[in-house]
């Protein structure tokens, strides 16, 4: 190939991709979240739309599309026409544990492209005072013992996974055999069961417990992060060595239908690095506890992927599977 | 600190016009929210959510809790005028609001809607500043088996409105029950009559089932006979309550707004369930027992005390343990989250003047809602006097339009049509549509608590008599089914007697 093809062929290309550069967005874009208004996703959600809205330049249109754990609204997007005029806002149950645990789910991570994801909320194991448990090392010796019992928002949701998989990664052979789940109907009754005594420990995301663990109500037993948490008093992942917990992270990220345009998807990229940038978007997230971490299309594809397989090889090992 | 400085330093905190203004504009959008169908208070607190986040902590959380409060008395609007509860927590409101508009009382009804609630309102409020730290300790000693005895017992309501029969009471909860079974089941996490329809995975809308059963059946009777009102009076909306009609509700009033803070305190059980049960409690000890589901004004001021004195009580275990109780309350705590406040015991020590300039607003918060209620009903009030063949297709549209709004789901609009031929066929055959969503309500509740319980015991159901609360539910549910099964054989009794005679 010469020089001069090379150059034909560049500009071929740049003549057919421009005008798609040029057309997106041309109409409003519809976001759908699939969880509740009001819910983590939702807030977070409707935090970025505001600065992305500016980046965008067309309005976006925000619609919660609710039921069955975030698959409703996941379904939606899933079968709309992968134009980028319909996209989802994607979240660690509905887009990796979900997966990896439901047999029966209608979609999986392949009918979906990551264009971002943007927040990453760290996971925090905590216990009522009344237990006794001040360390994981106590905890792991009380379920030994058995009658311990965690609590989370549902099966197959991150609360579930999570319980499951610290226990596990601290030597308890068989975690579903020796402690009992206690599946609640959302994420506040789950840390509602602990406070009451219903269960023994829980493992959610941090800013879920921050205000219990302000007021002395929960005893935060670790934090999954490489890095300490503001407010939790409380040893690390790393600390403890147990790299393996690192992956244990919520999410939120932006994905579009399976066959979303390159050029789109390259839009998507610009448009989130210039929101991330904005300083009430960070002020407004941080305040709630969470991190904010922007990859770019191709990195919010391998995280995700990266964290389905873990989740998907403990599930499988365990036998955790859901059918029917 | 003294209780007089507490008091100071709340004032400082909400002693100008912003915060007055935002309880104001709150108020108002809540009552409009919660006057059109299908835009619940949920998603009306939701909505006005963003625009707190640059205002002042106080200021938001009370523009916030103006919108809860106002959203709850503004959904008996719709139930009173158009047999269409405005949120769910008004559905009670039906039973004996609709009756009263379709017999020329819509003003009477609204205005002891405005009056019991604004009353609940104030119960509830003084409850919270009274016995927070005493009935939020009570709330967390609430585990699965006390709620699975406490919901056992609320399943009595169903006798309660079931109307005439009860066996037709029984075979609507039946139905109920059965269809609230769809979606995915808590323990496992399989499917359950979802036949591989991912729009079934989540179970049937709430607001599509309630909308279809009370709203669609009228308008298809509409479409049967067109004419069937000609004739009956139904105009004029101009009437309004009496004194004396408060007075005579006075003791239901008081009783509803009581059942509210109880049920209101504990998380998770909401308004719509304390709504039925303070009305079904008046019933039972009401003088005027027949007229109740025939348009009784004792009926409406029991269930709008209900729903109303659960909206101050939510605030308990939010403020006095970080806990929230509902939906709303869910989304009221990411406010205070947003501000950097951590809503819990340590809130009334580091934060007095936010939690007293918390209380002095919802005090304020009644009296504006009574006036703003007062405002809001010489507006709508005036839906009665639209004649029929307009007011029916106009209904309509808000209906799809409302149900359709909640999920953005088209599948929804589907579900409220096909509930309302059930409806409507229940309603032919004079089966009460209430006890069906009494179990649809319940039902899960009921199910899940039983389910945890057994887990926590690994299948030791002893589990369910755990404590002087379970005991205190069960004593209450024997003794309640037993009168009712005395006032059934008395009933049939009397019956031969007066056929001879």
């Amino acid at each position: 190939m010469n020089f001069k093809t090379l150059v034909t062929a560049g500009f071929v290309a740049a003549s057919l991709a421009t005008p798609a550069l040029a057309e997106y967005p041309e109409r409003p874009i519809n976001m759908v979240i699939p969880y509740g208004a009001g819910g983590a996703t939702d807030i977070s959600a409707r935090t970025i739309a505001e600065p992305l809205g500016d980046a965008v330049g067309k309005p976006l249109i925000m619609a919660n599309v609710t039921g069955a754990g975030g698959a409703t609204g996941s379904v939606a997007v899933q079968n709309a026409k992968p134009d980028g005029y319909t996209m989802l806002f994607a979240r660690v149950g509905s887009h990796s544990v979900n997966p990896a645990m439901k047999e029966t789910l209608p979609y999986t991570l392949d009918d979906f492209r990551f264009v971002t994801v943007y927040e990453i909320n760290p996971v925090a194991c905590a216990v009522s005072p009344n237990s006794g448990i001040t360390s994981m090392e106590d905890l792991i010796a009380k379920v030994d013992e058995g009658g311990v019992a965690y609590s989370s928002s549902g099966v197959g949701s991150l609360l579930h996974l999570a319980a499951v998989m610290v226990l596990k990664e601290f030597g308890v052979e068989n975690p579903l055999e020796q402690a009992t789940h206690i599946p609640q109907k959302g994420g506040g009754a789950a840390a509602t069961a602990v406070l009451n005594g219903t269960a023994t420990f829980l493992c959610t995301n941090s800013s879920a417990v921050a205000s219990f663990v302000a007021n002395g109500q929960l005893i935060p037993l670790m934090v999954t992060t490489p890095e300490p948490i503001v407010g939790f008093d409380a040893p690390t992942a790393a600390d403890l060595e147990k790299p393996a917990l690192h992956q244990l992270v919520g999410w939120t990220g932006i994905a579009g239908p399976a066959g979303l345009p390159d050029d789109v998807a390259a839009k998507w990229g610009e448009w989130m690095a210039a929101a991330t940038q904005d300083e009430g978007f960070l002020d407004k997230m941080t305040a709630r506890g969470s991190v904010i971490e922007l990859m770019n299309p191709e990195d919010a594809n391998a995280f995700i992927q990266g964290q389905y397989e873990t989740f998907r090889a403990l599930v499988d090992e365990l036998g955790m599977r859901i059918q029917g | 600190m003294s209780f007089l400085d507490s008091i100071l330093a709340g004032l400082t905190v909400v002693g100008n016009i912003e915060a007055f203004l935002a309880l104001g504009i709150g108020v108002t959008i809540g009552v409009i929210g919660g006057a059109i169908p299908g835009m619940s208070a949920t998603m009306a607190v939701a909505l006005t959510l963003p625009f707190t986040f640059s205002m002042q902590p106080i200021t938001g959380i009370l523009l916030l809790l103006g919108v809860y409060k106002g959203g709850i008395f503004g959904g008996s609007i719709p139930a009173i005028l158009i047999k269409t509860p405005g949120t769910p927590a008004s559905s009670a409101t039906i039973l004996d609001g609709y009756p009263m508009a379709e017999k020329g009382e819509a003003g009477r009804a609204l205005g002891m809607a405005l009056w019991a609630s604004c009353t609940a309102d104030v119960v509830s409020n003084l409850s919270l500043i009274l016995f927070a730290g005493w009935l939020a300790s009570f709330a967390l000693s609430f585990g699965p088996p006390e709620f699975f005895t406490l919901i056992l017992f609320s399943l009595t309501i169903i006798a309660g409105v079931s109307g005439d029969s009860l066996l037709k009471g029984a075979l609507s909860a039946l139905l109920g029950l059965m269809l609230a079974t769809i979606g995915l089941d808590l323990v496992y996490g399989t499917n359950r009559f979802t036949f591989g329809d991912p729009n079934l995975m989540g179970g049937l809308n709430f607001i599509a089932v309630l909308i279809g059963l009370f709203a669609i059946p009228e308008v298809i009777a509409m479409v049967w006979h067109p004419t069937a009102h000609v004739g009956k009076a139904r105009s004029l909306g101009k009437n309004w309550v009496s004194f004396a009609d408060y007075r005579r509700s006075f003791r239901s009033i008081i009783r509803g707004s009581l059942i509210g803070v109880f049920l209101g305190s504990i998380p998770g059980i909401g308004a719509a369930p304390s709504a039925f049960l303070s009305y079904s409690e008046a019933r039972r000890r009401s003088k005027y027992k027949e007229n109740f589901g025939k348009g009784e004004v004792e009926g409406v001021a029991a269930s709008e005390a209900g729903n109303n004195g659960v909206a101050g009580a939510t605030l308990i275990p939010l403020l006095a343990l970080g806990v929230p109780g509902d939906v709303i309350t869910a989304i009221i705590i990411g406010a205070f989250m947003i501000h950097g406040l951590q809503p819990g015991p340590m809130m009334f020590i580091l934060n007095v003047d936010i939690i007293y300039g918390l209380f002095i607003g919802l005090i304020v918060s009644s009296v504006f809602l009574f006036f703003i209620g007062s405002v809001a009903i010489k507006g709508f009030k005036y839906v009665a006097d639209v004649p029929r063949r307009l007011l029916v297709p106009g209904v309509l549209v808000l209906c799809i339009y409302g149900v359709f709004a909640v999920n953005n789901n088209i599948f929804d609009v589907g579900v409220m049509f096909a509930m309302g031929w059930v409806g409507y066929v229940m309603m032919r055959y004079q089966v009460p549509a209430a006890p069906f969503l009494i179990a649809f309500i319940l039902g899960p509740l009921l199910e899940d608590n039983f389910r945890q319980s057994m887990l926590m015991s690994g299948s030791d159901p002893s589990i369910l008599l755990r404590g002087p609360i379970t005991w205190f539910f069960w004593t209450v549910t024997v003794i309640t089914i037993v009168a009712i099964i005395r006032a059934g054989f008395r009933a049939t009794r009397r019956k031969p007697v007066a056929d001879k005679g």
